[in-house]
């Protein structure tokens, strides 16, 4: 035999580093052994993509609904408002939160890449990056919105609001009616990271 | 199995040396074994029920003992030693399992 690694390529042309090696015996011993199930590793890592990230927003919106003074500081110095809640840390720094009324409604977007406040929000979804929804809600906010499910009365003013590196925004959606009996708590499971980023309301 | 919420944004919080790498705030894997490495901490700390600082004490450790070592390698470490010592499996079945792996890829 001239090359026993042409044969060993053969059939694995990736030869497994030691991490790799370690890491799938671990995973091994683990199924084995009942701790980690097939399916559950995937759903973490998509789970981070989507619930996790969210809640601290919406924590951070429904102190605000039940809390006035908390929404004055929030209003005023969103970052230092958030970090009383424990959440920031690197692109969560320079926060703005923009407040909805019976009149203006207020969107986030990113037109140059998918800046997005992540400390409080989590992942941005896929269509926060596409090229569909960075041009489109600058150029037809409205539109956009109500192909999106969002159908505004032309008497609301849609305010875009464009994220960068330096300024992240977060919006305040207006409280839910008929939510006057519940806590933060209650309310904060209430709240959508769309309605987060004003593509939707709670 | 389903994720607890409480515990899960207790991981994305993690600050300093355990802070999970991110890039544009996503989470960075850069190669499928280091999410398959993150979504085993995750159940095996929750399956065992036992607080998530058990893991990141651990993983703090091996950054700390290890200076430059990728993360995902530390991470790893400590999930090895967490299983070891709170008796789930021994040194010496990893190493048996690590044998088997090897021998099947191989």
């Amino acid at each position: 035999m001239s090359a026993p690694e042409d044969d060993r390529d053969h059939h694995h042309p990736a030869p497994m580093s030691d991490v790799e090696v370690r890491a799938r015996a671990l995973e091994e011993l683990l199924r084995e052994k009942g701790l980690v199930d097939e399916g559950f590793i995937d759903a973490v890592v998509s789970a981070y993509a989507n619930d996790i990230g969210p809640m601290n927003g919406a924590r951070v919106v429904a102190r605000a609904w039940v809390d006035a003074e908390y929404k004055k500081r929030l209003l005023a110095d969103a970052t230092a408002a958030i970090a009383e809640l424990g959440y920031g840390g690197p692109q969560g720094e320079h926060m703005v939160v923009v407040e909805n009324t019976p009149t203006v409604h207020n969107v986030v977007v990113c037109t140059l890449c998918s800046c997005y406040p992540w400390p409080v929000l989590g992942l941005p979804p896929r269509w926060y990056k596409s090229a569909a929804y960075r041009s489109r809600m600058v150029r037809e906010p409205r539109v956009l919105l109500r192909e999106m499910g969002l159908d505004l009365p032309e008497s609301v003013e849609i305010r875009v609001w464009d994220s960068s590196a330096e300024i992240r925004y977060l919006v305040l959606p207006e409280r839910p009616a008929g939510t006057e009996g519940l806590d933060a708590e209650a309310l904060a499971s209430r709240l959508t990271r769309d309605a987060m980023i004003g593509t939707a309301r709670p | 199995m389903t994720i607890e919420r409480g515990a899960a944004a207790e991981v994305a919080q993690m600050a300093g040396p355990a802070a999970l790498p991110r890039r544009n705030g996503e989470l960075v894997f850069e190669a499928p074994w280091q999410g398959r490495a993150f979504g085993m901490a995750l159940g095996v700390v929750q399956r065992l029920g036992i607080p998530w600082r058990e893991f990141q004490q651990r993983l703090i450790a091996e950054i700390g003992a290890r200076p430059g070592a990728p993360y995902y390698d530390c991470w790893l470490a400590a999930l090895e030693r967490l299983v070891v010592e709170r008796g789930v499996t021994s040194l010496a079945e990893v190493a048996a399992a690590q044998r088997r792996v090897r021998h099947d890829s191989s």
